[in-house]
């Protein structure tokens, strides 16, 4: 295979997904079977996904690169002469994730077919899939931020015609504007941060901006610029991939159709803000990174302890996603570039089975979301129930699954980071998460498939979903096996995907803003070429250091979490209800379940903030400005007679004139033209003879 | 006439037209019953002139050698530039045609069909000439050439008064306009004894004419060519021929004559008055007239008067014609700047003038066809009852307006970089006030079209497949254009080429 059949072979992937929504969107009212061949342009596209990936991984260890020049300026004024290019890059982080893309957009698609039977605009929701699937693959295969930055957008266009998809309710049209709203917020601070590089490269590429970087060129000149850049191009990522403090939209976005919920706004589209942060891996310095960490790690905690307690089956989904997330931004911002990718990947394929798994529950139970009217589905639902059960062991973190290799590896990470830095927060908190989410996601799987049916008119009626439902389960309950990533089910190095697909790239900033295990150390690392050293000796021996330490802590808080989750929900030894009687435990509860009220907070300051403005000017317009004017002209009673008639001739006269200038200049244009040709000729003779006396040489 | 083998290898596609032209009168004449297959003959005519046109790009040389004193000069330049305005002129002519079959008025003279398409070949045939002409006295006779077959075609339809009333009224004003320009001509010749512009450009080296004689002269040839190109103060025939002349012939009057005549211009100025081309690409005019203040203040005058009086329009073609004058101002500010970043702004701005305005215009001709009215009040409620018309309709008018992300937006990029790099900032000002101007009659249109409610219910005007296609070609590239430019850059830029001494 060569190098231009796998480019062309990637812009077809790029592009039968949007033949198919504008072919869908035009004749699908229309034809209604339409869908199917949506379905099948996914289908396709999947292959050639397939294809491109092994072809790529095998036989082209180099990244390829393919551009053309959209934009020549020669001058400009104010920016002088600059090209604009456009292109894909296809390296191997690329491949992977269009492997990913592909895979859930065609499953999920498949799943739909059965999900959505019977909707009135079943074609649109299809040709929507297909919008989505087209933006998400091209902020994969983009190799510049001009390109990203407009997929960006187009996937939040999709994302919210998705959530309101039935937009006859008001919760999910209000909830596709709020994801549509807050997205903005941090898209603001994305093209804050692509403005300063432009500025500075005047260039779009990522690749030629990292060179440059690499070559000692500063934002202005200061390498605090840098970290302000990484930061604002981070802030996109917050506000798409739901980080703290951006993170409400998301469970307000499980609104949309359950299938839906599994393709965005678990395994693709919230991944997006993790995979922009990959592309930006090398040009964050150690404080921005820090920042990342933070936030990352910060989102995660906030995240699981809601979900602790939440009732709604999507909801608790939705805050692990959260969680999830955060886990992979704090991955990125500790420096474990590979585990954080990996554990993207894992992610999407665990996360949309449990989406899917729960649509697959909620289509039984007649869209019922409320885990508290489950229980004891597992005989009815069996295969349902174990791609389910299968999913939670990954996500909890439990040998044998790929959730285990990739989380173990995060949390060695972040021990090691805990070690070289002293930021001890960062680890203490990634274990906690680890608790909780063992803890939630049991609470989950024992209130909706064990125990007794609380609601038995609903259970009686449950029944296992259609071929077409359970087959995307197991096939991605099949992926979350750790067979697929290693051959070492407690060693995800020794897999290939660690050891030769995901590399970590090395950094362009300066030795002095890295990290200190992200420099070279030895004087063997410094001797190699410059710029190729992605991680210190030291960094290197600590994680072998943390790795089985990680693993050991991090099985020892699953299982605590599991054991809790066993003892209040399985064995009932805990009255949970009792429990939470208590003055402490009832306002953590609460809390927890009001979602520390952060909505709320929102509403009260920025919401009613914004309103509250409006009104105060409307307010201070009405009673200030037009009492002064009152007042002032009722004391000024006799002088106002007067200003009065200046107010008629002279200012309302200027007001007039300028506004009824240009009117009036037309119509004296128009008068020109008489109609009569003779006057015509005079008005030419005269232009003549005015032109000669302007412009005569002397 | 040693090269006259030569000569002719350089002008086949004029020699091209000229046999379609013959051809088309002798089918005229033999199937005068049956006239179904005319415009087919006129279009394949079109299509061949086309390729040969094609084929032409990168020649280069003078056709018609009249002295080689100080080297060889001839009667016709042939070289990159004439031959983008001949790919615009067929581009132009080709879809005239196409509007020609869907247009209602033509096909009410279907028995005169083969003179009318005579006549176009005879317009583009002078149109041709007039691009790559450099002799005064061809620039002159290829004037008229075209002049008199547009006068023939203004009135052509007599399907009412004001067809006759804008063919009589073209005719004098032309007349008058070319008798000024004959009167230029034969200054000219008094004081360089010498019709070539080349020749006349080294006696203007050192001058001992009377400038002031040369001024009068200048003006006096421009008087000529702004009549062709409607600049203020010679355009007053315009709005009322637009008006009166089918819409066929107006679209056709409002891009391709325009054309011509700015190709005249340029060529005119450039091969005349420009001593030298610096390295940057500045022009050096000579020191004998002010052509940069002149061109100014008439460039201001022109798009001033036309966005001004298009305010008040209520009949679409004359807003049309009225905008047109308005576009011919902003297209002279290109020459004004006097380098080779200007000429690419007007050869780019050009391009997109073509497709925009045309694609107005043959909305325009659409929804006359289906009401038989052009007011503005007819046009209530349409948006809403023809949505295909009402969507092209409104990017068409965003682009002439010049707003992203259309193709007119490019266009006043360009234009707008060249006056900025030539720190012609007031001017640049002044252009985008005008445009601000624009945008309110353009979006009247848009107004009328989706938020005025219609007295009775609006008719829908359903264009078929053959005018969606048309209307899609147009729509398109002007789209297009907006987002992925640099192929028509790309051409312009090569296109910038006058064919200098040798």
């Amino acid at each position: 295979m060569s190098e231009s059949l796998l480019i062309n072979l990637s812009v077809a992937i790029l592009f039968l997904p949007l033949l198919g929504f504008i072919t869908v969107v035009i004749l699908g009212k229309r034809f209604p079977k339409l869908y199917l061949l949506e379905v099948g342009i996914v289908s396709i596209a999947f292959i050639l996904s397939l294809v491109v990936m092994f072809a790529k991984l095998a036989y082209f260890p180099k990244d390829i690169i393919a551009e053309f020049t959209w934009i020549t300026m020669g001058s400009a004024p104010f920016a002088g002469s600059f090209n604009i290019d456009l292109g894909i890059k296809i390296d191997n982080i690329t491949v992977m994730m269009l492997f990913v893309v592909n895979l859930i957009s065609m499953l999920v698609h498949l799943f739909s077919i059965e999900y959505m039977h019977g909707d009135k605009r079943y074609t649109r929701y299809f040709s929507y899939l297909g919008l989505f699937t087209f933006s998400m693959l091209g902020i994969v295969l983009t190799h510049n931020i001009l390109m990203m930055y407009i997929f960006w957008e187009l996937v939040g266009v999709s994302s919210y015609l998705l959530i309101g998809f039935w937009y006859e309710k008001k919760s999910a049209s209000d909830a596709g504007k709020k994801a549509f709203i807050v997205n903005r917020i941090g898209d603001i601070g994305m093209f804050l941060g692509i403005l300063i590089l432009w500025t500075n490269y005047k260039t779009f590429t990522f690749d030629a901006i990292y060179s440059q970087m690499a070559a000692g060129v500063m934002p202005f000149g200061s390498s605090a610029w840098l970290t302000a850049a990484g930061i604002l191009i981070f802030m996109g990522a917050v506000g798409k991939s739901a980080q703290f403090p951006l993170h409400v939209w998301l469970p307000d976005a499980m609104e949309g159709p359950t299938p839906v919920s599994a393709l965005i706004h678990a395994a693709t589209m919230v991944a997006a803000g993790v995979y922009l942060v990959t592309r930006i891996f090398v040009m964050l310095t150690a404080d921005a990174m820090l920042v990342i960490a933070v936030v990352g790690a910060f989102t995660s905690l906030v995240a699981a302890t809601i979900a602790l307690t939440q009732n709604d089956i999507k909801k608790v989904l939705a805050y692990s996603t959260v969680s999830q997330l955060g886990y992979m931004v704090m991955s990125l911002g500790v420096g474990a570039y590979a585990f954080a990718f990996f554990h993207l990947v894992t992610h999407a394929f665990f996360k949309a089975c449990m989406f899917l798994g729960s649509g697959s529950v909620i289509h039984a139970m007649h869209h019922e979301q409320d885990i508290r009217n489950m229980g004891g589905l597992k005989k009815k639902m069996p295969i349902t129930y174990y791609t389910f059960l299968i999913s939670t062991l990954a996500i909890s973190g439990i040998p044998l699954t790929s959730g285990f290799l990739s989380k173990d590896g995060i949390l060695a990470g972040t021990l090691a980071f805990g070690k070289l830095t002293g930021h001890w927060l960062i680890p203490i908190m990634a274990f906690t998460v680890a608790g909780m989410t063992a803890f939630y996601m049991f609470r989950l799987v024992l209130l909706t498939f064990h125990g007794e049916p609380r609601d038995h008119h609903k259970y009686d009626h449950a029944h296992e979903s259609p071929k077409l439902m359970v087959a995307p389960l197991v096939i991605l309950a099949g992926l979350s096996i750790f067979i697929w990533y290693t051959p070492n089910p407690i060693g995800a190095d020794a897999g290939w995907v660690l050891s030769s697909w995901i590399k970590t790239p090395a950094q362009v900033v300066p030795y002095n803003t890295r990290y200190e295990f992200m420099r070279p150390s030895t004087e063997e690392q410094k001797a190699e070429v410059h710029g190729e050293i992605t991680h210190s000796v030291e960094y290197t021996e600590t994680m072998h250091w943390a790795h089985y330490k990680a693993m050991f802590a991090s099985l020892a808080v699953a299982g605590l979490g599991i054991l809790i989750a066993m003892l209040f929900y399985l064995w009932k030894k805990v009255d949970v209800d009792k429990m939470i009687e208590g003055k402490i435990m009832n306002t953590l509860y609460r809390g927890s379940l009001k979602k520390w009220k952060i909505d709320e907070l929102y509403d009260a300051t920025a919401v009613n903030g914004t309103l509250q403005t409006g009104n105060g000017l409307s307010w201070f317009d009405q009673k200030i400005v037009d009492g002064a004017v009152n007042g002032s002209a009722w004391l000024t009673r006799f002088t106002s007679k007067l200003s009065g008639l200046f107010d008629t001739y002279v200012v309302d006269g200027m007001v007039n004139f300028t506004a009824l200038f240009s009117g009036f200049v037309g119509l004296s244009f128009r008068k020109l033209q008489t109609g009569k040709v003779q006057t015509y000729i005079v008005f030419v003779v005269f232009g003549v003879i005015i032109l000669l006396l302007l412009f005569k040489p002397f | 006439m040693a090269n006259l083998y030569q000569s002719l290898e350089l002008i086949r596609p004029e020699i091209i037209l000229s046999i379609a032209l013959l051809v088309l009168v002798t089918c005229d004449l033999i199937f005068h019953k049956n006239k179904k297959y005319i415009p087919y003959i006129a279009l394949g005519g079109l299509l061949l002139t086309g390729i040969f046109v094609i084929a032409n790009s990168g020649a280069s040389g003078f056709a018609f050698i009249q002295s080689e004193l100080m080297g060889k000069i001839g009667l016709l330049a042939i070289d990159n530039f004439g031959t983008y305005f001949k790919a615009l002129i067929i581009i132009t002519s080709i879809l005239i045609v196409f509007f020609s079959f869907s247009s209602e008025e033509i096909q009410k003279i279907t028995d005169r069909i083969g003179e009318y398409y005579a006549l176009i070949f005879g317009m583009i045939l002078g149109m041709f000439f007039i691009v790559s002409s450099v002799d005064l006295i061809l620039i002159y006779l290829s004037l008229e050439l075209m002049s008199l077959s547009s006068y023939v075609l203004a009135g052509f339809t007599k399907l009412r008064d004001r067809n006759s009333e804008a063919a009589l009224k073209y005719l004098i004003f032309g007349a008058i306009s070319s008798g000024l320009m004959l009167f230029g001509i034969s200054l000219v010749y008094g004081l360089t004894g010498s019709t070539n512009l080349y020749v006349i450009n080294m006696m203007l080296q050192s001058p001992n004419a009377n400038l002031f004689t040369l001024a009068f002269a200048n003006i006096l040839i421009f008087a000529g060519i702004g009549y062709k190109i409607s600049s203020a103060p010679f355009h007053f025939w315009t709005p009322d021929v637009y008006e009166g002349a089918p819409i066929t012939i107006t679209a056709y009057l409002s891009v391709a004559s325009k054309a011509a005549g700015f190709a005249l211009l340029i060529r005119f100025i450039k091969t005349t008055y420009v001593s030298f081309v610096d390295p940057v690409g500045n022009w050096q005019l000579l020191p004998v007239f002010d052509w940069k203040s002149v061109l100014i203040v008439i460039s201001i005058l022109t798009m001033t008067l036309g966005n001004f009086s298009a305010l008040w329009q209520n009949n679409l073609k004359r807003m049309l014609a009225f905008s047109s004058i308005a576009h011919a101002g902003y297209l002279l500010l290109g020459l004004v700047v006097f380098s080779n970043g200007g000429m690419l702004a007007i050869l780019i701005y050009f391009a997109i003038y073509l497709l925009m305005n045309l694609g107005a215009f043959l909305i325009v001709m659409l929804i006359a066809n289906k009401t038989g009215s052009e007011d503005i009040d007819d046009y209530n409620g349409l948006g809403h009852s023809s949505p295909y018309i009402g969507i092209a309709m409104v990017i068409f008018l965003i682009s002439l307006t010049g707003l992203p992300p259309t193709a007119g937006f490019i266009g006043k990029l360009y234009l707008f970089i060249a006056l900025v790099d030539a720190k012609m900032i007031t001017v640049a000002i002044i252009a985008l006030l005008n445009s601000v101007v624009s945008l309110y009659y353009y979006v009247r249109v848009v107004k009328h079209m989706y938020l005025v409610k219609p007295e009775k219910e609006a008719p829908a005007v359903i264009p078929n497949l053959s005018d969606k296609i048309l209307l899609t070609v147009l729509v398109a590239p002007v789209l297009l254009l907006g987002v992925y430019f640099q192929p028509l850059v790309d051409w312009a830029k090569s296109s910038l080429e006058v064919l200098g001494l040798m």
